[in-house]
């Protein structure tokens, strides 16, 4: 314990006041504010990263494609007006870092092209010599640490810019815009995702949201200089070890006196900022906690002491390490948004956190499902089993990008129901994700097994996964959410609510700017549901010609019915009936609730879109088929051609380099056969 | 550190077994395997009025599309096994609990993550494994099973497992052969996959304790315990069992998880917006 005078510590303070406009370099990491210069995005050619002497020494390449050239040969001579307009790679860029790091980056307005970028610039990951490829990320995975080449191109990319919203100067304008940009980070490696980025929002998301001027600004700073914010949770019910344990503030005079401990926080050495859940009032209830917005560097040896960094067995590259508070005495002006609202304030942010979430761990996936192609591939021909099960898997990640898409967009749209959706996706979709991971198993054989190829993805996710998604603790943090709605969804919305915004499900809709004060955290209607709803009329109603239109039907029908039958159920509970909310029966419904979410937004989607292969009803019904199977239903068999024509998509998409989602995006393998 | 990775099979002979051992093993070890033969479950299954809303809609459909009453009963008798498994550690009645499949097979707890399943059956021998860490994947043989190792072993082991069977006698090449099989089935069920997954794809080292690729690597860092278990009857028993590191706190109870802070503050929203 620390000694402890009547009058207490000196008041150590709060990140707010006294936060540096750039922060120093991280003791840990030895970076911090080091940018580098980019120019304005321009087309480059196909830009294969090389290998940087000393990051990574890989064995000549028997092919000469392979080997690591030297950057004069591939980008030819800097001083050429041809080679000026943009750094030749950001590990070249990282060369120069010390003379060009004062300029900010100038980062292109339009997201997309950022993410193409940012695709480009992480290079080919297959390539065995790029220093930032599936080889390294998989080293850097077994020494338990993040990539050092990847965590620099993110920094001389101003990644942490990504993560800050644009009225507070940063490049975050909505959520469907930064999973565009977390795609091509999280395609390679989630623990670099969550440790170099997104926890940091998740962090910042409260000060964000109800932050004072100055707290916002300050983590604004923070975050856009590359800095790191952690997340002190409070102790949640079925907690994980990063959701386990408390810390308590009492009022002390015009501070507060903090203590408790939290063992497991992603970041914790290298924070500059901490974003505390704590709480303030011991009686139980939802106005029990608050946030405070602490500065650890200031706080140590204030109170504050660093816990030792605890290995994981999934992202084991992330440093967990924890926190303990012994009457650590913080000003009250720490203090983010009102006292008691702490509660609301993560109901509010984590709507966020659980749609990036999901949106981005589908780039992950996608993956393996290349690799499953790539391996099913080099054996010859694709056998019926394995057709079925890659386009299975390429169907899920579409249905799961659907409702994805949707969320990531209502965040915007819809600010008063996300709440519902968001906690739906992110219960169902990384679960369906998971068991697709295993299915590819199945393909990938003894390769899944490896550690140094893009096949070795496999086990890695299977690790990372479910530590990216907290378990039981995550889902079941969802169910709070969705639970207590579902009484009053089915008596007020369900078949009778009007279906949302084309622009949800539409082909590359824009919407308006995140406004995280705008969430609402309770009530606001089911769209997903409206969504479901409406289409399955006019699927009855008008059909479907084409050898797909008994099945939709039938597929949309069954859905319909069993919305139906959930609002039968959902109707013999009362609502705010503590004991009846909390028995048993409540967690399958909210189950069932979800498999509906998704298949109604996959139903809007493939109807938003007039042309190209996602207007072609095969991978919905392929989609709605595996929904409709997890709901229990007793289906007909789908199409013949269905299956083979899913997998036509999937290896064009292959071929071509292009990704496994909606976006069908260009990747930086793209013509590497 | 000297608790054995995977727990033995505790016996549950019929609805008023010790459930207690159940929670007392969840919350000790995190998982749990139980056993019965099925016929002492019988007198819970037949005529049972209970056994409808037990089963549910879906299993009591199942059910009745059985034609041979001894695999009627015993396909009950594994479902009650479950049910009463899965509702010691949830600490609800057993028929609260919906047991469903996912899409490619893989039985689990409707919207209860906290804790998976699995299922195996051999003659007169049931077996469920519940575990709240990760995946789990239980099988049982008779331990006496003959295998014709020259027509399996391609199909069975890998080239690392056949050098190792190679330099074994008969009767000890039998044991290996019958105890790889029930470790491979128990795995494959784990990933929810079953005989999809090639069983050449991996393998076992000589104790049945660690994952091996094909060329005898190791093939996990960890996250997976394996073991083998003789009951008295003759049977063998297989458990896969997958530790996801949540370092989670042992609770199971469906009564208490969902978040009093969430659940407070959405019930209170809701109520008021209902008004």
């Amino acid at each position: 314990m620390t000694p402890h005078t009547p009058a207490g510590p000196a008041p150590a303070h709060a990140a707010t006041a006294h936060r540096e406009a750039a922060p120093a370099p991280n003791p840990t990491t030895g970076r911090g504010a080091a940018r580098v210069v980019a120019a304005p995005d321009t087309p480059t050619p196909a830009a294969r990263p090389v290998a940087t002497p000393g990051t990574l020494a890989p064995a000549a390449h028997p092919d000469t494609r392979r080997r690591p050239v030297r950057l004069e040969q591939r980008f030819g001579d800097p001083g050429h007006p041809a080679n000026t307009s943009e750094p030749p790679s950001a590990h070249a860029a990282t060369v120069t870092e010390t003379t060009r790091r004062e300029a900010a980056p100038a980062a292109h307005p339009d997201v997309r092209v950022r993410a193409a970028r940012l695709e480009r610039l992480f290079g080919d990951p297959g390539d065995p010599v790029n220093p930032v490829g599936f080889r390294a990320l998989l080293g850097a995975d077994s020494d338990g640490e993040l990539l050092a080449q990847a965590e620099e191109l993110l920094e001389g990319e101003g990644f942490g810019a990504e993560l800050v919203p644009v009225f507070l100067g940063g490049r975050l304008h909505d959520a469907d815009g930064l999973v565009r940009m977390l795609r091509p980070v999280f395609r390679r490696d989630i623990a670099l995702g969550f440790g170099y980025g997104i926890t940091s929002l998740f962090a910042a998301a409260p000060v964000f949201a109800a932050g004072s001027e100055e707290q916002r600004a300050s983590v604004a700073r923070l975050l856009a200089s590359g800095g790191r914010a952690a997340i002190v949770h409070r102790s949640l019910a079925h907690g994980t070890a990063m959701l386990r344990g408390e810390v308590d503030a009492m009022p002390h005079g015009e501070d507060y006196l903090l203590r408790g401990r939290k063992d497991v926080v992603i970041n914790a050495e290298r924070a500059g900022a901490v974003v505390a859940h704590v709480r303030t009032d011991p009686a139980p209830g939802p106005a029990a906690h608050s946030v405070l917005l602490l500065d650890p560097d200031r706080l140590r040896d204030n109170g504050l002491r660093l816990l030792p960094r605890r290995p994981t067995t999934g992202m084991r590259g992330c440093r967990f390490a924890g926190y303990e508070f012994e009457d650590c005495r913080v000003p009250s002006d720490a203090l983010v948004g009102a006292e008691g609202s702490g509660v609301r304030l993560a109901l509010r942010t984590f709507q966020l956190n659980r749609t990036l979430i999901t949106g981005a761990v589908i780039a992950s996936v996608d993956t393996v499902l290349r690799s499953a192609v790539r391996t099913a591939l080099a054996a010859g021909t694709l056998k019926k089993r394995q057709r079925g099960v890659l386009a299975g898997v390429f169907a899920d990640l579409l249905a799961g990008d659907s409702c994805a898409t949707a969320v990531l967009r209502a965040l915007s749209l819809l600010p008063h129901s996300a709440h519902l959706a968001a906690a739906g996706l992110k219960y169902l979709v990384p679960d369906l994700l998971r068991d697709d991971l295993e299915e590819l198993a199945t393909v990938l054989g003894a390769g899944g097994y490896r550690r140094d190829t893009d096949q070795g993805m496999l086990s890695k996710l299977l690790r990372d996964l479910p530590a990216a998604g907290l378990g039981h603790a995550g889902t079941a943090s969802c169910q709070a959410v969705v639970i207590p709605q579902l009484p009053l969804l089915a008596r007020a919305s369900w078949t009778t609510e009007p279906e949302p915004p084309p622009a949800l499900f539409a082909p590359d809709a824009r919407v308006p700017a995140l406004d995280l004060a705008a969430l609402q955290v309770a009530g606001g209607g089911d769209f997903l549901a409206a969504a479901l709803d409406a289409a399955t009329t006019r699927l009855t109603e008008n059909g479907t010609p084409g050898p797909y239109g008994d099945i939709l039907r039938t597929l949309a029908t069954a859905f319909r019915n069993a919305l139906l039958d959930l609002r039968d159920s959902c109707r013999a509970v009362e609502p705010g009936d503590r004991a009846a909310l909390t028995s048993p029966v409540m967690p399958a419904l909210a189950d069932r609730h979800a498999v509906l979410s998704v298949a109604g937004a996959a139903l809007a989607t493939w109807e938003q879109h007039s042309d190209g292969f996602l207007a072609d009803p095969a991978w919905l019904a392929l989609a709605l088929h595996r929904l409709g199977r997890r709901l229990g239903l007793t289906l007909p068999s789908l199409p013949t051609p269905c299956v083979d024509h899913v997998t036509d998509e999937l290896l064009t998409r292959f071929t071509t380099g292009h990704s496994f989602d909606l976006t069908n995006a260009p990747l930086a393998e793209a013509g590497t056969p | 550190m000297n608790s054995p990775a995977v727990a033995p099979p505790l016996l549950m002979p019929g609805p008023g077994s010790p459930w207690s051992r159940v929670r007392q093993s969840m919350a000790w070890h995190g998982h749990v395997v139980v056993h019965a033969e099925w016929r002492d479950w019988l007198p819970a299954t037949l005529a049972d009025p209970t056994l409808r809303p037990l089963l549910g809609p879906r299993d009591w459909q199942r059910l009745h599309a059985l034609t041979d009453p001894q695999a009627r009963d015993r396909f009950a008798a594994s479902r009650l096994l479950l049910k009463y498994t899965a509702g010691a550690a949830l600490q609800t009645p057993p028929d609260a609990v919906e047991l469903a499949s996912k899409a490619g097979g893989r039985p689990y707890l409707r919207g209860c993550d906290q804790i998976e399943v699995s299922l195996s059956h051999t003659g007169d021998l049931l077996v469920v494994g519940l575990n709240r860490r990760g995946r789990i994947g239980v099988d049982t043989e008779r331990a006496d099973r003959r295998i014709q190792y020259s027509a399996v072993e391609r199909h069975l082991c890998t080239p690392d497992e056949r050098r190792r069977l190679a330099a074994l006698s008969p009767k000890e090449l039998q044991h290996d052969l019958v105890h790889t099989w029930v470790l491979k089935e128990a795995y494959t069920k784990a990933l929810g996959q079953g005989m999809r997954m090639g069983f050449t794809q991996f393998g076992f080292d000589a104790g049945h304790s660690t994952l091996l690729t094909p060329q005898g690597a190791p093939a996990s860092h960890g996250e997976w315990s394996f073991a083998t278990f003789e009951l008295s009857g003759g049977h063998l028993v297989g458990v896969a069992c997958h530790d996801a590191g949540y370092g989670d706190e042992g609770d199971t109870a469906v009564s208490t998880m969902l978040d009093e802070g969430f659940l407070g503050e959405v019930v209170d929203l809701v109520g008021r917006a209902a008004r």
